[in-house]
């Protein structure tokens, strides 16, 4: 589910939180980075070690939170933005979140403001206790917000009060399947999903016989847009796995180049 | 306007300003602008259109991979603009075909 929506779900999430022993004894930084990415600027910034050492870039990263006293530099540094400081011993009944904010205008200590969930859905209201511009990392801000306690692990973003109700678009990564027969899937070509629809349906279910049949992937882009859109058709009408699909012939030159890039007169842009 | 002028990471520096012609407008952009992020500046939306159906095509994937910007610059043809730098007294045109040889 994670790998679809991006949302980490709370057994991911609590994976990742230290002891209840050290979450009491002052603020540390939570890392919500779950999918293996060549990425380790958090390993090399913590000055304390506390981010471990990776044996390969694409590890994930591991804390140790004896060492992590919740300087926040590795939440500033995060190309991800997925790495949040919390503190759980601020007071009895208020904790702090430091999340980092690429947004503008930011906002201004003392701003109330609304705090969202991983999904993005509003949970409650949190004060603004300091902003930190970080122009020397990355210029990434980190906001620091008061919430209640037991809401602390659960808000990850933040927004300015809203005046009046966004609704916002609900995006569903699968509903490329409700496409109206009239859409555009090879823009360069002109070719609606319809007509691809009707080619599959009657057997061309090959992403190269669609090509000599309706030209779709034999424009400009070369397929680079609607490749994979067809594939999935193709994938959806016929019940075949989509790696099980064929990709079709590639050609060089695979983008559009110039006569005198082939005869060695200029280079590329 | 559709310039970005306050951005909360990046800051864009902006070159000199130069003037070109598009479809016989004098139009005015930046030196490091794309021919294509200064036409989209200067509110042009319509790169050309489709060469069988005639639909309007815009400015889509920005990288020159989808050719959909593809237009006639200094006379020549299939010039994909959003890969290609501004430069001062550039003549461009839209081009509604396949794009003719010399």
């Amino acid at each position: 589910m994670y790998l679809k929506t991006g949302v980490a779900d709370k057994e991911l999430v609590s994976n990742a939180l230290p002891t209840e022993e050290r979450r009491g004894s002052g603020p540390y930084a939570i890392i919500e980075c779950f999918q293996e990415i060549p990425c380790n600027p958090c390993t090399e910034i913590c000055p304390f070690g506390s981010i471990l050492p990776m044996d390969d870039i694409n590890d994930l990263p591991r804390m140790d939170y004896d060492s992590c006293t919740g300087c926040g530099l590795c939440a500033a540094i995060c190309p991800g933005l997925a790495i949040f400081i919390v503190d759980e011993s601020y007071s009895d009944t208020v904790a702090s979140v430091s999340i980092p904010y690429e947004f503008v205008p930011l906002p201004q200590k003392g701003d109330i403001v609304e705090m969202m969930d991983r999904a993005g859905e509003y949970v409650t209201d949190g004060k603004v206790l300091r902003v930190v511009p970080n122009k020397k990392y990355q210029n990434t801000p980190v906001v620091t917000v008061e919430v209640p306690k037991d809401k602390v692990n659960e808000v990850r973003f933040l927004q300015p009060k809203q005046k009046t109700e966004i609704a916002m678009p609900k995006a569903d990564p699968d509903d490329t399947e409700n496409l109206p027969d009239t859409t555009i899937i090879c823009r360069c070509e002109n070719i609606t999903v319809g007509e691809v629809r009707k080619m599959i349906d009657q057997g061309y279910d090959d992403f190269d016989e669609l090509k000599r049949l309706i030209r779709t992937g034999m424009g400009p882009c070369q397929g680079r847009t609607c490749r994979h859109l067809i594939m999935q058709e193709i994938s959806r009408r016929t019940g075949k796995k989509f790696d099980e699909i064929e990709l079709g012939a590639f050609r060089p030159p695979t983008k559009p180049i110039q006569l005198e890039q082939l005869i060695g007169g200029k280079e590329d842009v | 306007m559709l310039r970005i002028e306050e951005h909360p990471i990046l800051t864009f520096e902006k070159g000199k300003l130069v003037t070109f012609t598009f479809d016989g407008k004098e139009l005015q952009g930046y030196e490091g602008d794309t021919i294509a992020s200064a036409l989209h500046a200067a509110g042009v939306k319509v790169m050309g259109h489709h060469h069988v159906s005639g639909r309007p095509r815009g400015f889509y994937c920005a990288i020159g991979n989808c050719g959909s910007c593809l237009m006639i610059v200094n006379g020549e043809p299939n010039v994909r603009v959003c890969v290609v730098p501004l430069e001062a007294g550039m003549v461009v045109e839209t081009q509604n075909n396949r794009g003719d040889l010399l």
